[in-house]
């Protein structure tokens, strides 16, 4: 493989205080290790995007710039009442051509013992309306105050499973990059 | 049946067709070409088998 597949994280809250950004930090860092694969941490907080339009006209061109180069992506989500921020969905519905038949994982996290399980299962049916490919390993970071230090290291990663994720995860990517660029819609001929 | 193309804007390469997604009007003009049949535009998406990158166009979605 000549490019080396581009698989950014992308942290999916905004909120002060927030505990996703360790836990997107710590995926990141993980990222980073695997060869073959360059990265980059988004901070939706930092998108220039605004809240009372949508679609194309919505569009922070950097980001939408690094979501056509990207593979795949990684979102960090917490769960708010058994949902997704709602800030990230308004963020991802602004582009769709870059997403479609490209690879996500989601990684979860939450206070409590789900490790924003439930905020997975509602993201599930938005990404493949956006033409994102999900994969079945998923990461939860359950009661996440727990699992990182005043610094924002991660002080037990038991139960996380970010291996097998991200060894997924870049299957897909690899095999869906074959696919948009090799494979024409309607089969041969 | 003649296929859609589409060159790379970035690179030149001619870019593989890989998608249609159905997708909604976002715009007076782009409902009036809606047809009965799907009901929706088609989002025709290619990607550039030279540098990776993806494009598309919006066609009515019964051509």
């Amino acid at each position: 493989m000549t490019r080396p597949l581009f698989v950014p994280v992308i942290l999916g809250t905004p909120r002060h205080g927030r505990m996703s950004e360790h836990a997107a930090k710590a995926v990141w860092s993980e990222v980073a290790k695997r060869p073959g694969v360059d990265t980059d941490l988004v901070d939706i907080a930092k998108l220039a995007i605004p809240v009372d339009d949508a679609g194309e006209e919505a569009k922070d061109p950097h980001f939408a710039e690094l979501v056509n180069r990207a593979d795949a992506l990684i979102l960090v989500v917490p769960e708010y009442n058994h949902g997704y921020p709602g800030l990230l969905k308004h963020v991802l519905d602004t582009n769709l051509k870059e997403y479609i038949h490209k690879a996500v994982g989601v990684v979860g996290v939450s206070a409590g013992v789900f490790g924003g399980a439930r905020a997975i299962q509602n993201l599930i049916p938005v990404l493949r309306e956006l033409g994102l490919v999900t994969i079945y390993w998923d990461v939860n970071f359950t009661s996440v105050r727990r699992r990182f230090d005043d610094s924002g290291n991660l002080v037990d990663d038991s139960f996380l499973a970010l291996d097998k994720f991200l060894d997924e995860l870049l299957w897909m990517a690899e095999t869906l990059r074959y696919g948009r660029e090799n494979v024409t819609i309607g089969g041969p001929g | 049946m003649t296929r859609p193309a589409m060159t790379c804007a970035k690179c030149g390469t001619e870019m593989n067709h890989q998608a249609d997604k159905l997708v909604q009007p976002t715009t007076g003009e782009e409902a009036a070409t809606v047809g009965p049949t799907l009901d929706g535009l088609l989002e025709r998406v290619f990607a550039c088998p030279g540098c990776g990158w993806i494009d598309s166009r919006r066609e009515s979605g019964d051509s």
